[in-house]
């Protein structure tokens, strides 16, 4: 009598019966919980709402676009509203002013991180931390009138001509020296990392924070310091969460409007250098909807512009979730 | 020979302790030096806030008076309680619509999806959170303003306000009944209890306060909101506005304002107008940490 729980695969045994793919034998799968199929359809109704929504977005767009511009001229950088209708000088824009406002509220993030995961005492964290939380409930408008009537004419006076003296041997930092009023690129930077910044810090704190403790006394335990721990051990641990960090932060910068509308002097063109103004998807379609609603060519153009940015927000919003399993900070706008 | 140089072994536990090579300094240096340098980063948070506040707050206070802030007279126009009121009764039907659109749908997900299908589900709520709000805002437009003919109107930038509170609600309805302890739901269902009567009877007093959570924090992040609002209404300067007619927010008065002469008064009306909106936005962040911070203990309450 050979022993039934060897495995076996002689010829004269019967084939055991594959397991079904949901793991259940046949019989149980063919059994139905609870309720009809309509019953078990019901609660996909409400469910569906946020997808469509999202398909209502997108088709509207479509519908009221009827995407006629799409074509070589729209990828083009002449944006001049009766006769063409070229966004690149807009795509660059918001690239322009979102990427080194991430770096810099990523670099800013990881500091605070840091401090607050492994240096600063438990006491004294919970009293800076809310700021960073405060920072994020801060409406866009008001960063804007900040920006607009106390920060640009600052960056005006005191710290373009500063960095236009001591830095116009770079690539992009010479050339026609700083305009008195401020508006462009720099105060724009400035306030999109200081959007961005709380994003990225929770998100990275968060990464951190998921170190297990182990790892960390392991760490220090082998005689690494403080720093070389997080260096090298939390760092590489937390890191699709810090990646994560980047794609979300960039997403909230980049779509960003009334703020940019308000500090940079939007114009169809590139920016003549780091001190110079341009203006960003976001804030042309919202300054000139206005103008544009007699104009059905214009607002064929405004909507396949919303069309590209939703696109590109949506990419990078969706890669930033893949990388983590799931957010624990939820009361923050924009994440 | 050469390696002799580079990793001289401690010889006695006396050195291994008192170990006072370059790189050792260097190493434990760095680490005291980077226990100073990186909490000053928090100054960067903290500066521009305080700034911010004592910025707007020194310009709206001089001129602020009890009637700036309660005259509704269309022929005042250095007056916010026409925006005010707007944006209470603008606030209130967007809300409205924001949870009738996104209670339904958190429960269902998290109580009847399967695990697959509900995270489909989740996923498309994230992304419309990730949606800029000036798309929102054409949405509004073309499909309320235009396609629907309800012009610029109260009803238009409620609606599109609604949904881009919309997934906020979704969310935080789902979180909080995903996180309703595993053993309660097994115990109602395992004392026979019907998934409605689950839902209303057994998980809504447990998760009511973090949804009552969720409509504070949508509603701070709407009433700050300008795109959306902006792009759907016009300015008015009467009160109680109808269904279909121009109405004004609190944001929209700022926008229309912030670029008058300095020490205009209608300069004036945008940095109270800022201080207002600024006051009830954190005023609502703080109630949510009070709360989440109040649940979170009575969840733990829960596991006992």
């Amino acid at each position: 009598m050979p022993d039934p729980s060897a495995p076996v695969a002689s010829a004269d045994r019967e084939p055991l019966p594959r397991p079904s793919p949901s793991g259940r034998s046949p019989r149980a799968r063919r059994r139905r919980p609870y309720g009809s199929v309509v019953g078990r359809l019901v609660p996909y109704l409400p469910a569906a709402v946020p997808a469509a929504l999202l398909v209502a977005i997108v088709l509207e767009l479509v519908r009221s676009s009827q995407l006629t511009n799409f074509g070589w001229g729209f990828w083009g950088s002449r944006w001049d509203p009766p006769d063409a209708w070229g966004i690149a000088t807009f795509v660059a824009g918001s690239f322009l002013t979102a990427l080194p406002a991430l770096f810099f509220a990523m670099a800013i993030g990881l500091g605070i991180a840091i401090a607050s995961t492994s240096y600063l005492p438990a006491w004294i964290t919970r009293w800076l931390d809310p700021f960073v939380d405060l920072l994020a409930g801060i409406p866009s408008i008001v960063y804007g009138i900040w920006g607009y009537l106390l920060v640009a004419p600052y960056f005006g006076t005191v710290i373009n001509p500063f960095l236009y003296r001591h830095l116009s041997f770079l690539p992009g930092f010479g050339g026609l020296p700083p305009l008195s009023d401020g508006l462009g690129l720099p105060v724009g930077i400035f306030i999109l990392t200081l959007m961005a910044l709380p994003i990225t810090t929770l998100l990275i704190r968060d990464a951190l924070r998921s170190v297990p403790r182990d790892l960390w006394e392991a760490g220090l335990g082998l005689g690494a310091t403080r720093w070389e721990t997080v260096r090298r051990v939390a760092i590489p641990y937390g890191s699709r969460g810090i990646l994560s960090a980047a794609f979300l932060g960039f997403g909230r910068a980049f779509g960003e409007t009334v703020a940019m509308a308000m500090v940079l002097n939007v114009v169809a063109s590139y920016p003549a250098n780091a001190f110079g103004s341009t203006g960003t998807m976001a804030a042309e379609m919202f300054l000139s909807l206005d103008s544009a609603y007699n104009n059905s060519q214009w607002l064929a153009a405004l909507s396949e512009m919303a069309l590209v940015l939703l696109a590109i927000s949506l990419a990078v919003n969706l890669i930033g979730r893949r990388l983590i399993a799931q957010i624990v900070t939820y009361d923050v706008p924009g994440l | 020979m050469a390696s002799a140089f580079v990793f001289r072994r401690a010889e006695t536990a006396e050195e291994l302790l008192f170990d006072r090579s370059l790189r050792t300094r260097w190493r434990l240096g760095l680490d005291r030096a980077l226990g100073w340098l990186l909490p000053l980063l928090f100054l960067v948070a903290i500066v521009p806030i305080l700034d911010l506040v004592y910025y707007i707050a020194s310009h709206a206070l001089p001129t602020l008076t009890w009637t700036v802030l309660t005259s509704t007279n269309p022929y005042d126009p250095d007056a916010l309680g026409v925006p005010i009121l707007s944006t209470a009764a603008i606030m209130a039907l967007a809300i409205a619509v924001a949870v009738g659109l996104g209670l339904f749908g958190g429960v269902a997900t998290a109580e009847f999806l399967p695990e697959r299908s509900a995270g489909w589900v989740r996923t498309t709520a994230n992304m419309l959170v990730g949606t800029p709000s000036v798309v929102l805002g054409y949405f509004g437009y073309f499909l309320l303003v235009i396609t629907f003919g309800w012009g610029l109107s109260f009803l238009a930038g409620a609606v599109t306000l609604a949904f881009f509170m919309t997934p906020y609600i979704f969310r935080v309805v789902d979180l909080a009944y995903s996180s309703i302890p595993r053993p309660i739901r097994e115990a109602a269902y395992g004392s026979g209890a019907r998934p409605y009567q689950y839902v209303l009877r057994v998980a809504a007093p447990i998760a009511f306060p973090q949804i009552l959570n969720g409509v504070f924090l949508a509603l701070a992040i709407g009433v700050g909101e300008t795109a959306p609002i902006v792009l759907t209404t016009t300015q008015s300067v009467i009160f109680p506005p109808t269904v279909f007619s121009p109405v004004t927010f609190l944001t929209g008065t700022i926008w229309e304002n912030f670029s008058q002469p300095a020490g205009s008064p209608a300069l004036a009306l945008a940095f109270q107008a800022a201080l207002l909106l600024m006051i009830v936005v954190v005023g609502l962040n703080i109630l949510v940490r009070v709360i989440s911070a109040r649940y979170q203990k009575r969840l733990e309450g829960l596991y006992q």
